[in-house]
C-alpha cells in the first residue's frame, strides 16, 4: 500500500486539521469560522480555501447568517466527510502497519 | 459574536510537502485530542471541583445534623453554605460551559431543552414531594433527612440515566447510575448519616469520572 491509497483531499496538513477538529462536534452540529480559524491557526483566506475544496468535494457544508458586521459564518462536517475521514484514518493506519 | 468575514477573500494555498504517513497519523492524533479538549464538556477539572463542592455542600449538613435525637433538620448556616458551593459549582460550570461551547451551532437549540427540563422537573418534584409529605405528617427524618439528600440522586440520576442512554452516551450513563446507587443505598445511614454517606459516595462517583475521563484522553 501507498500513499496513493490515501485521499487527497484530507491528506493535507491543513485539510487534515479542518476535517479532524469538525470530526470532534457531535453530528449536525457547526462551528463558526472565527472559532475554527482560532482552533486551526490558518489566515482567514487560507482557512476559505480550503473549506472551499473541502465543500467542494461534499466534506463540509457552510452556512452563512444574518448581513454586514452581524453575519457569521459556520462550518459542518457532513456525513460524507466523517465517512471520508473514517476511511482516511484505516488507510492511514494499514499504511503504517506495512512499513 | 458578529464576523464579518468576506466568503469570497481567497488566498493563495499552501498544500505542503508531501505529508508522511506517520507525521499525518501524529497529527490526526494531536487534532482530534485537542478539539476533544476544547469541546469536552464538562472537564475534569470541572467534574473535580464539582466532586468537591458536593463533598462540602453535604459535609456541611452533615456537620450540622449529627448527633440529632430527634432528628431536626440542618441549621440555617448549613443550609447557606450547602447554597453557597452549589452555587461555586453552577458557576464554575457555566463559565465552562461558555468556553466549550464558544462558537459552537447546535443541532437544535430544543435538544438543549430536551436535556435540561426532565433534570429541573425531577429536581423540583423532589422538593414538592417534601412539602406534601411534612403536609401529611410525616416526620423531619424523612422530609428534612432521607427525602432531600438521597431523593435528588435518585430522580434525577434516574432521568439523566434515561436520557444518556438513548444517546448511548455510556460514560454519562454510569454517572447516572451510580448515583442512583449511591443515593438509594445511602438511606440506610439514616436521616443524619445519609448526607455524610450521600456526600462521600457522590464524591467518589465524580472522582472517578474525572479519572476515567484523564484515562480516555490519554488512550
Amino acid at each position: 500500500m501507498t500513499t496513493d491509497a490515501l485521499d487527497p483531499l484530507i491528506h493535507v496538513p491543513a485539510r487534515l486539521r479542518i476535517v479532524a477538529t469538525l470530526a470532534a462536534l457531535p453530528d449536525g452540529d457547526a462551528l463558526s469560522f472565527t472559532r475554527l480559524q482560532k482552533l486551526i491557526g490558518l489566515t482567514p483566506g487560507n482557512l476559505i480555501t480550503h473549506l472551499r475544496k473541502l465543500e467542494h468535494a461534499g466534506y463540509v457544508s457552510t452556512e452563512k447568517n444574518g448581513s454586514g458586521v452581524a453575519s457569521h459564518t459556520s462550518v459542518a462536517l457532513n456525513n460524507r466527510g466523517r465517512a471520508a475521514l473514517d476511511t482516511y484514518t484505516a488507510a492511514l493506519r494499514d499504511l503504517i502497519a506495512g512499513l | 459574536m458578529g464576523e464579518n468575514t468576506d466568503v469570497n477573500e481567497t488566498g493563495a494555498v499552501d498544500e505542503g510537502s508531501e505529508l508522511d504517513p506517520r507525521t499525518a497519523a501524529t497529527l490526526l492524533e494531536q487534532t482530534k485530542r485537542r478539539a476533544q479538549r476544547q469541546f469536552e464538556f464538562p472537564s475534569p477539572l470541572l467534574t473535580l471541583i464539582q466532586a468537591g463542592a458536593v463533598l462540602a455542600a453535604y459535609g456541611a449538613i452533615w456537620l450540622s445534623v449529627r448527633g440529632q435525637n430527634p432528628y431536626s433538620g440542618p441549621s440555617y448556616a448549613a443550609l447557606a453554605a450547602l447554597y453557597a458551593f452549589v452555587a461555586v459549582a453552577a458557576i464554575a460550570a457555566t463559565w465552562e460551559g461558555r468556553r466549550a461551547s464558544a462558537g459552537v451551532i447546535r443541532r437544535s437549540s430544543r435538544q438543549q431543552w430536551g436535556r435540561a427540563i426532565p433534570l429541573v422537573s425531577a429536581f423540583l418534584a423532589v422538593y414538592v414531594l417534601m412539602g406534601a409529605l411534612r403536609y401529611d405528617g410525616f416526620s423531619h427524618a424523612i422530609v428534612y433527612g432521607i427525602l432531600p439528600a438521597a431523593g435528588p440522586l435518585i430522580v434525577v440520576g434516574a432521568a439523566m440515566a434515561g436520557y444518556a442512554a438513548a444517546r448511548e452516551e455510556w460514560q454519562v450513563l454510569g454517572v447516572a447510575v451510580a448515583a442512583i446507587a449511591v443515593g438509594a443505598g445511602s438511606a440506610f445511614a439514616g436521616p443524619a448519616g445519609v448526607w455524610g454517606v450521600a456526600g462521600v459516595g457522590l464524591c467518589a462517583v465524580l472522582v472517578c469520572r474525572a479519572i476515567a475521563q484523564i484515562w480516555l484522553r490519554r488512550a
